[in-house]
């Protein structure tokens, strides 16, 4: 894509402002730098324009000026996104929904909320909480990533063991298309009509198009929640305990695991009562009625002790509880004490694997002379690795980014999948074919013909690079996707 | 078309093997599909097969509707011809069971009965359990979007299916999803084949969640004088902090096929947890019925299984409107049938505003089906809602558009996502929503 000519980048950001209104485009290099990146900070590229629009049909005119223009343009939330999935191709349009933070409507006999796409996670529970409700999928992030990235990243959290991921709570979306057309996908009927478009879209890491509102069921507040911290000297029993929990056919709310490094991590920096000699520790909680609460933590506790751990504590209280989560929740916030950098991994195994996944893991790491730490959704299988390195030492960011790689690839092959809630983005679509055949990935490259025909929305992002399928075997022909005119390069 | 017919038998029959290929003109007429008999029926025994006859399908334009256990064949428009009628009967294996991960990927074939079997020796089940369909397969449940009472507490097949594998229009197998409980790694295509009604590909195997069985339960039928207290104990639940798992609403028509004492409605509702829980959610849920006037009687485990019972007659109907209007549309359906003497039997899915309704004969007469689908359809299209006629004889649905209108944006879009998947049309060409 050529770059903007400077009169050429005036006239439009005049264009755009004149739609906006001032101070809603930024197109000075220092300000689009902000924007350069997501929480992942190993990709970086710059906008042309990044720019904050108030209305659905904001954003509908600005998307059909991109096409007019020939240029790329992506949604961004708070951009706590870990996989560079809000990254923009080098030009071209940011749009963020960050002025678009309203919940519109909330309707308890129906128990669903309609919301803008840049309201923050834990605000829509803020909203809802004095009557009883809340919203279940939580993002550790929550404080902070919008609920319009969720929807793109299909985003997970800690609960979504017992209440399902953010699928399993959108019932409809408005959204303008690539081509600037605003449409409702699904609505507030608990069964779409015709194909599940709002399944669809969730989980398609912006390239669908950009949602402008969007219907999520709310939930009624347990009764009666137990938390639990089970400390084990071996990471093993840790693993067992998990497949131990489950195996009793007890589905807790969360199931947590925390090792040992970020337990230390932890109790350096914010001191949460975490055992610092512990291998592991186990953070879970149950939720649900009174009657039989007891009953559910005693059977918890037991398969514990069962499988060898040496302390287990119930939280005696809330603020007991809220101190035990602080130490799970701040855990990102510990590595950066510790560490100049650290690239969080994303896997999923089976449940069942985690004793060899977990050893493989950090073989691998410390054959690679780097550290990791692992605080990880345990009941999901969903893994994060986090590998701990300083990218001012040179070759060091060279070698996370292999040793993520051999994870990722341990995860695949024992069954497990490459992303479990921060998506594929830029960072990991080099290893799709990991997982998905030729076929498997021009399936998908049809959908996204579907609603992305000119490929401008979101370029770059979940499909393999040449180089990537090059390394899969795929490139000796022409590949169906870039047939299609849909693999996007830089 | 390229090949002659006895040519076209010939490949097929050289695909999956002349037992396994219907040619014969009476077996097939048992097989029509709205009246119109198949030229052609094929078993494929495999995966492979599937591919291989869709490629030939594909390459001659053979029009092509997937069956499983044929219960919602008739469910969609009439299809102009049929050309092969694709059986997915003998892909019937549990091909994975992992207990300790709760997860199995099973052939569509199966029948929920079968997998059920299975699943029980682990105390284990998959929770999707439409009424009367313990003989359905796994691949027509998912591409019927099927659902029953458990989905109050478990949602549906989309929110337990992981991964899918199916065949698409040009012979191509292809894999969706994952076989793990959580994950984003590229598009969620298993989620547009779930309910698509055999018109984006063939569904051959599917990798599901599971849940365990609960260690105890139990069941209450809370019978009303009203549907007005109906409803204000469905809201009462709904607004509590109670977590049943079943709550389904019936009419008194509906009761009488479930062979329960007479009342306006009733709401049978279960609970499955500790024993310890079970008592108190009992307890409370009896106090909140008794305090809206109901009489409560307890159920016994096999009240799910014969609710089939409830939804047979000639013409079927699925209202989804919001979840608190529930008892409001029953309501409706009844005082517009009881104006011309039509029986109207109703299950109502408490939380998911879905209602089914079976409609007794006199519901053919003078027109009044018609009537009754456009006036329902007016009410349900003002809050976002609609009507599907699940069934119907032929002559009906020659006059009515069984999914009723859609919204000309979306419709468009799912148009595009049809072409991309089946550009020369063969896979239940019409049958579905807008045309699709
Ligand atoms: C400390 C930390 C903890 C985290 N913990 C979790 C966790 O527990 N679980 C989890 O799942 N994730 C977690 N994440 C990742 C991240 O927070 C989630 O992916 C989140 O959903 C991103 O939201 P965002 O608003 O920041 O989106 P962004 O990063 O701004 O964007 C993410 C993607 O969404 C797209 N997008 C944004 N808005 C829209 C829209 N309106 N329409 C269409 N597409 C849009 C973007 O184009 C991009 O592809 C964590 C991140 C951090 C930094």
């Amino acid at each position: 894509m050529p770059a903007l000519t400077e009169a050429r980048k005036k006239s439009l950001r005049r264009e755009m402002e004149a739609l906006l209104g001032p101070g809603a485009v930024l197109s000075d290099p220092d300000e689009l730098m902000v924007y350069e990146s997501d929480g992942l900070t190993l990709f970086r590229a710059l906008a042309d324009f990044v720019v904050f629009p108030l209305t659905a049909e904001h954003v509908a005119a600005l998307v059909r000026l991109a096409q007019r223009e020939g240029l790329p343009f992506v949604a961004r939330g708070a951009g706590t996104g870990l996989s560079g999935g809000c990254l923009p191709a080098e030009g071209g349009l940011v749009i963020s929904l960050m002025r678009m933070n309203r919940v519109l409507e909330v309707d308890y006999d129906n128990q669903l909320a309609v919301v803008e796409p840049g309201l923050v996670n834990l605000h829509l529970s803020w909203a809802v909480g004095a009557r009883g409700f809340y919203y279940a999928p939580d993002p550790s992030s929550q404080q902070a990533c919008t609920i319009g990235g969720n929807i793109a990243n299909n985003s997970g959290g800690p609960h979504t063991l017992k209440y399902g991921v953010t699928t399993n709570h959108v019932l409809g979306l408005e959204v303008v298309l690539p081509d600037g057309e605003i449409v409702w996908l699904g609505g507030k009927t608990r069964d779409p009509q015709g194909y599940d478009l709002t399944g669809i879209f969730v989980g398609s890491e912006g390239t669908f198009g950009i949602a402008t509102k969007i219907v999520l069921r709310i939930l009624r507040q347990p009764q009666a929640v137990r938390t639990v911290l089970a400390v084990f000297n071996e990471i093993d029993q840790a693993s067992e305990a998990v497949s131990a929990i489950i195996a009793r056919g007890l589905i807790p709310a969360a199931m947590e695991m925390i090792d040992q490094l970020t337990i230390q991590a932890v109790e350096d920096a914010f001191g949460c009562g975490y055992p610092r000699d512990a291998a592991a520790a186990l953070l879970i909680e149950m939720d649900g009625l009174a009657a039989g609460m007891d009953e559910q933590a005693a059977r918890v506790i037991a398969a514990c002790r069962e499988t060898g751990a040496r302390e287990v504590r119930l939280a005696r209280d809330e603020a007991e509880r809220q101190l035990l989560w602080k130490g799970r929740k701040s855990a990102f916030g510990a590595y950066g004490r510790i560490s100049p950098a650290y690239l969080v991994m994303d896997g999923v195994i089976p449940r069942t694997r985690l004793p060899y996944v977990l050893r493989r893991v950090n073989e691998i790491v410390a054959g690679y002379g780097l550290r990791v730490g692992n605080v990880f959704h345990a009941g999901d299988g969903n893994l994060h690795p986090n590998i701990l390195y300083d990218p001012r030492k040179p070759g060091e960011e060279q070698r996370v980014v292999a040793a993520g790689g051999e994870i990722l690839k341990v995860c695949a092959e024992v069954g497990g999948s490459i992303s479990g809630e921060h998506g594929i983005g830029l960072e990991k679509r080099d290893y799709m074919p990991l997982i998905f055949s030729e076929a498997d990935l021009g399936c998908m490259a049809r959908v996204k013909r579907a609603f992305n025909p000119t490929g401008l929305c979101n370029p770059g992002k979940i499909f393999p690079s040449r180089k990537g399928c090059a390394e899969a075997g795929f490139a000796s022909r022409p590949h169906p996707i870039e047939e299609a005119g849909l693999a996007q390069r830089f | 078309m390229a090949v002659s017919a006895p040519a076209l038998r010939e490949a097929l029959a050289a695909i999956v093997g002349g037992d396994c290929l219907v040619s014969d003109p009476a077996l097939l007429a048992a097989l029509a599909v709205d009246g119109v008999t198949p030229r052609w029926a094929a078993r494929p025994g495999s995966v492979e097969e599937v591919s291989r006859l869709l490629a030939l399908a594909s390459a001659e334009g053979l029009h092509v509707i997937p069956r499983g256990s044929g219960s919602s064949l008739d469910c969609g428009m009439p299809p102009a011809r049929v050309d092969l009628l694709l059986d997915c009967g003998r892909l019937s294996a549990i091909l994975e069971h992992s207990p300790e991960d709760m997860v199995a990927t099973v052939q569509a074939g199966l029948s929920l009965a079968a997998l059920g079997a299975a699943l029980g020796r682990h105390r284990q089940r998959f929770p999707v359990d439409p009424v009367g369909g313990a003989s359905r397969s796994i691949g027509g449940v998912l591409a019927t979007s099927a659902t029953g009472p458990l989905r109050f507490r478990h949602g549906g097949g989309r929110d337990l299916l992981l991964g899918l594998r199916f065949v698409q229009a040009d012979g191509t197998s292809t894999w969706g999803g994952s076989k793990v409980v959580k994950s984003v790694t590229g598009y969620d295509v298993p989620k547009l084949l779930v309910g698509s009604f055999g018109t984006l590909g063939v569904i051959v195997e599917a990798t599901i969640r599971l849940h365990a069985m609960p260690p105890a339960s139990g069941a209450w039928l809370l019978s009303f004088a009203s549907h007005a207290s109906a409803a204000a104990f469905v809201a009462g639940v709904l607004d509590s902090t109670l977590q049943p798992e079943r709550m389904v609403v019936l009419n008194g028509p509906a009761l009488k096929a479930a062979a329960r004492p007479q009342a306006r409605a009733a709401v049978a509702i279960s609970v499955g947890s500790s024993a310890e829980a079970v008592e108190s959610q009992g307890g409370d849920l009896r106090r909140l019925g008794a305090g809206l006037g109901a009489t409560v009687s307890a159920i016994p485990d096999d009240f799910w299984l014969e609710l089939g019972a409830v939804l047979a007659g000639p013409v079927r109907l699925r209202l989804a409107g919001e979840p608190s209007k529930l008892c409001f549309w029953l309501a409706e359906m009844e005082h517009l049938a009881g104006e011309a003497s039509v029986s109207v039997s109703a299950l109502g899915e408490a939380g998911s505003g879905a209602v089914r309704a079976a409609l007794g004969r006199a519901a053919l007469d003078g027109g009044w089906l018609l009537r009754a689908v456009a006036s329902l359809r007016e009410g349900l299209s003002a809050e976002g809602g609609y009507l599907v006629v699940e069934r119907a004889p032929r002559e009906v649905k020659d006059e009515v558009d069984v999914w009723g209108p859609i919204s000309p944006d979306s419709l468009e879009i799912m148009k595009r996502i049809k072409r991309q998947f089946d550009p020369s049309g063969i896979l239940s060409p019409g049958r579905f929503v807008g045309g699709l």
